[in-house]
């Protein structure tokens, strides 16, 4: 009933699903102190990246991805053994309730942005707050102060942001390394550093780029590049543990495999 | 009125982008397409993801009520589905794939009502690109 008020309050707002043509881009907006106006709703354009950032052919339930690895050059991700192994191993249907995201949990830097659902970038004096639609947000300051303490660990970091000329610059440490990089079980560590760019293109248009270092998992930072485009309309709730009924089929599927397992 | 409407009909054969917060591949399976004629008897409006219930009659005469997953409803609302769209008791063609723990429960890919209109449930493979219904 919750996602039925939700409906009814979003057409009383007059809000219609996104439609028809993109409105023509125009030049990068700026606040009154000539930074970049980044605010807005914006969609990543991901190509598939939460089923796998590298490339990839679809299936009937999983759509394909187009890569968006830019580094290294080959558009694969520099895995460490250990890493590739457990990434193959969480493809299989009775490790699909171990996907945080399938819990209801926040899917983590950089995979809040191409969750795939829209966010809401607003620039308050002093932050930059990035409201994500799965019901998580992220408030980065800009006054240069220092990241937590190491032993505070958080799902979504510690993300600290400054301007560099008209991008902007997120710092992201303090990962749990409890988060999956995609749907299909990307590893991505405690030991994880993330550093975001957020590059104005357009009205329109912001170029994301995101180099994870993580010798946790990988043998070398490694970067991808998908652009946010703006959307119109509004985020709506995702009241994501109201009736998550996947669950129970998800530990039905892994309970089964580790009775069979077990079994001589 | 008529405008919600003039959208309504604009997107009515807009696939629903995909957005899961699960793998579908891990709880359906593939190999298992499943295209069912039945009776609706609801529709949950719910998150994560949306479900359609229907009432279907075998070929011994016993109804069976199959519960279908749609994306999620936010992705369903964008593609401009609309609660007064599904009355219960209206009579769908509902394609998919089932379960993989053998329930009758199936992760939909379009439902098709009587006078031919069609609507996308969001199924990857309807976001991937040209829909392709299983068979």
């Amino acid at each position: 009933m919750a996602a039925l008020a939700v409906l009814a309050a979003a057409s009383a707002h007059g809000q219609a699903p996104p439609a028809g043509a993109s409105p023509k881009p125009g030049p990068i907006k700026r606040l009154a102190d000539g930074k970049p106006d980044l605010s807005g709703v914006f969609l990543a354009d991901h190509g598939g990246a939460n089923y796998g950032l590298e490339k990839h052919e679809g299936t009937k339930l999983t759509p394909a991805g187009r890569g968006v690895v830019i580094d290294p050059p080959d558009g694969l991700l520099p895995m460490q053994p250990w890493a590739r192994e457990e990434n193959e191993n969480r493809k299989l249907p009775e490790r699909g309730y171990d996907d945080p995201t399938a819990h209801c949990f926040v899917a983590g830097v950089p995979r809040s942005i191409y969750a795939p659902s829209p966010l809401q970038i607003l620039q308050p004096p002093g932050y930059v707050v990035i409201l994500h639609e799965r019901m998580s947000w992220r408030q980065i300051p800009l006054d240069g102060r220092a990241h937590l303490p190491d032993a505070i660990r958080l799902w979504q970091g510690d993300s600290l942001g400054r301007w560099d000329g008209d991008t902007l610059v997120v710092d992201t440490k303090n990962l749990n390394g409890k988060t999956w990089l995609d749907e299909l079980g990307g590893v991505i560590t405690h030991q994880a550093t993330v550093v975001e760019r957020f590059i104005p293109v357009d009205s329109q248009t912001i170029r994301y780029e995101a180099t994870v270092t993580d010798p946790g998992a990988y043998t070398r930072p490694w970067t991808i590049m998908m652009p946010l485009k703006r959307q119109a309309g509004e985020l709506l709730e995702v009241a994501c543990h109201e009736d998550n009924q996947d669950l129970k089929h998800l530990k039905d599927i892994r309970d089964e495999a580790r009775a069979k397992a077990k079994k001589p | 009125m008529r405008t919600a409407l003039a959208i309504g009909a604009l997107v009515w054969l807009a696939a629903a982008s995909v957005v899961a917060h699960h793998s579908f591949a891990a709880e359906f399976d593939e190999d298992k397409p499943v295209k069912l004629t039945g009776k609706l008897t609801s529709m949950r409006w719910s998150n994560p993801h949306g479900w359609i219930y229907v009432d279907v009659t075998g070929s011994d005469g016993k109804v069976v009520n199959w519960a279908f997953e749609t994306s999620s409803v936010n992705a369903l609302y964008r593609a401009g589905w609309r609660r007064e769209d599904l009355p219960v008791g209206a009579v769908l063609v509902i394609d998919g794939w089932q379960a993989r723990n053998g329930t009758p429960t199936a992760n939909a890919f379009s439902i098709t009502f009587q006078d031919g209109k069609r609507l996308f449930a969001g199924s990857p493979a309807g976001a991937a690109g040209t829909p392709t219904p299983p068979k």
